[in-house]
């Protein structure tokens, strides 16, 4: 059973190497969006069950807010794939229950192990 | 620029004296506020941001001496200059003690105009140099910063790229060729992930490092169909960056060779990559496969081709030493010396 997954990247060209690699997760990808105000409509139309979060966004916007909105307003929790992941990031998201970190340049097998065990995390939480 | 006032913050109990420092600093042009506790002059530090408070060493509710022990462990006072004045207490020790508290200057009264004068200026100037040293300080973390993101992020646009060409092949010698392609690649710039988020920017962890690159591997695509068990022994290990990317290489071209030509045809292949240290100095890397070997297939030889070069020349690179054995399978050991880690240290 796939999940669906929501991409928020703002490089195109990332977002689609993603999406490669969530599909060979075996799951599907139910949205790409490049900014916060993107994020938020794809949530309301698509009902992702994750998100895979950069940190850096279009337009100023920072992921950690998005993830915020995500997890406060829609109960979707993050995986953090970005240049950017140090401890402070680490701490302020804390509390969205992440479900994981991944520095960039990323490995093609750490983001599929990773959305993988974020499946099995979201699924066994699930009611 | 215009400069930006002044503010002395003038500490005294005793009002006629507090009057008089007020009125000399006040004529020599600067901004001055007053407190009379030492409650009142750790709170006006903070809210009103002074770059110097001259401090009597006698005040009713604490010692002079302990109000400038907490202005300079709050991060947010540190940077404020501190004068402590004192009448009565003029012991050589008092001074000393004051000093050891982080007070920058103490004078003993009475004070002669000028010389207030003079000293709150040379304090003022000190405090102007700390302040634009901060300043440029903090600018360019966050150009390191800046420039930081942006290679890994240009890094991870160069892989993605690669990766999304590379699907776009139909035929499997084109498809391979471009896996070990983005693995080469891979094994350079995933160094860039580990390396700035830790402590230690000069030396790299080749634990973290290979085990990424390794489990990578297995996903890459090279050789045939089958699945490959790659097992990995790596000791935790620091090398400097350089070496560290170049033995990266090194494994990659390896467990690359192995994938592709050393597949036993009658059991599960099994692919070990080890890294150890050895005694005098010594480091070794070994891959070992369970595959058909040189002598028994003779498909196992490296091809002449950029790989064997590869590893000919990040071999010498290393001052390192490659042994090929025949046991059940290929297996190459590379004995290299570890050098004398340069070590960082954040404060030099």
């Amino acid at each position: 059973m796939g999940l669906e997954v929501l991409i928020v990247e703002d490089q195109m060209l990332i977002a689609i190497h993603l999406q490669d690699l969530v599909e060979e997760a075996g799951h599907r990808v139910a949205a790409i969006a490049h900014d916060g105000v993107s994020a938020l409509a794809a949530v309301a139309n698509q009902r992702p069950a994750i998100a895979i979060m950069d940190i850096r966004l279009a337009h100023g916007a920072s992921g950690i807010d998005v993830a915020r909105q995500l997890y406060e307003q829609h109960r979707i929790r993050c995986l953090f794939v970005s240049a950017n992941i140090n401890e402070d990031v680490r701490q302020r998201v804390a509390d969205l229950r992440p479900l994981g970190f991944i520095g960039k340049p990323f490995l093609a097998a750490e983001v599929i192990a990773a959305v993988q065990a974020a499946a099995i995390a979201v699924d066994s939480n699930s009611c | 620029m215009p400069a930006m006032p002044e503010i002395i913050l003038n500490v005294d109990d005793n009002e006629p004296g507090r009057y008089a420092t007020t009125r000399i600093l006040n004529r020599a042009g600067f901004q001055v506020l007053e407190a009379g506790t030492g409650k009142e002059a750790l709170r006006l530090a903070r809210s009103a941001s002074p770059q110097l408070v001259v401090l009597d060493v006698n005040l009713p509710d604490m010692s002079g001496i302990d109000v400038c022990r907490q202005l300079k462990t709050d991060p947010a006072t540190a940077g404020i200059m501190v004068l402590q004045v004192s009448a009565t207490n003029i012991a050589v020790l008092d001074r000393v003690s004051s000093l050891s508290a982080g007070a920058d200057s103490f004078l003993v009264e009475p004070v002669e105009p000028e010389e207030l004068e003079a000293v709150a200026r040379a304090l003022l100037r000190l405090h102007r140099v700390e302040a634009e040293l901060r300043r440029s300080l903090a600018e360019r973390e966050m150009l390191l910063r800046e420039v930081n993101h942006r290679v890994k992020n240009s890094l991870q646009l160069v892989l993605s790229m690669l990766s999304l060409q590379g699907g776009e092949f139909r035929e499997a010698g084109a498809r391979e060729i471009f896996a070990k392609a983005i693995a080469r690649v891979t094994a350079i710039a995933s160094i860039h992930e580990r390396l700035y988020q830790d402590t230690d920017p000069l030396s790299i962890d080749m634990q973290t490092y290979l085990s990424g690159l390794c489990a990578e591997l297995a996903r890459a695509g090279i050789g045939d169909e089958r699945h490959a068990d790659l097992r990995t022994d790596i000791e935790p290990l620091r090398l400097p960056t350089e070496n560290g990317v170049s033995l990266a290489l090194i494994v990659n071209e390896l467990v690359m060779n192995a994938l592709k030509h050393g597949r036993p045809d009658d059991r599960p292949a099994i692919i070990n990559v080890s890294l150890r240290r050895l005694d005098a100095g010594q480091a070794r890397v070994t891959i070992a496969d369970n595959g058909p070997g040189i002598a028994a297939g003779g498909a196992n030889k490296p091809a002449g081709g950029l790989g064997s070069r590869l590893i000919n020349m990040l071999v010498r690179q290393l001052n390192g030493q490659l042994r090929i054995e025949h046991a059940d399978g290929y297996a190459a050991h590379i004995t290299f010396p570890l050098q004398a880690a340069v070590t960082w240290d954040s404060k030099s």
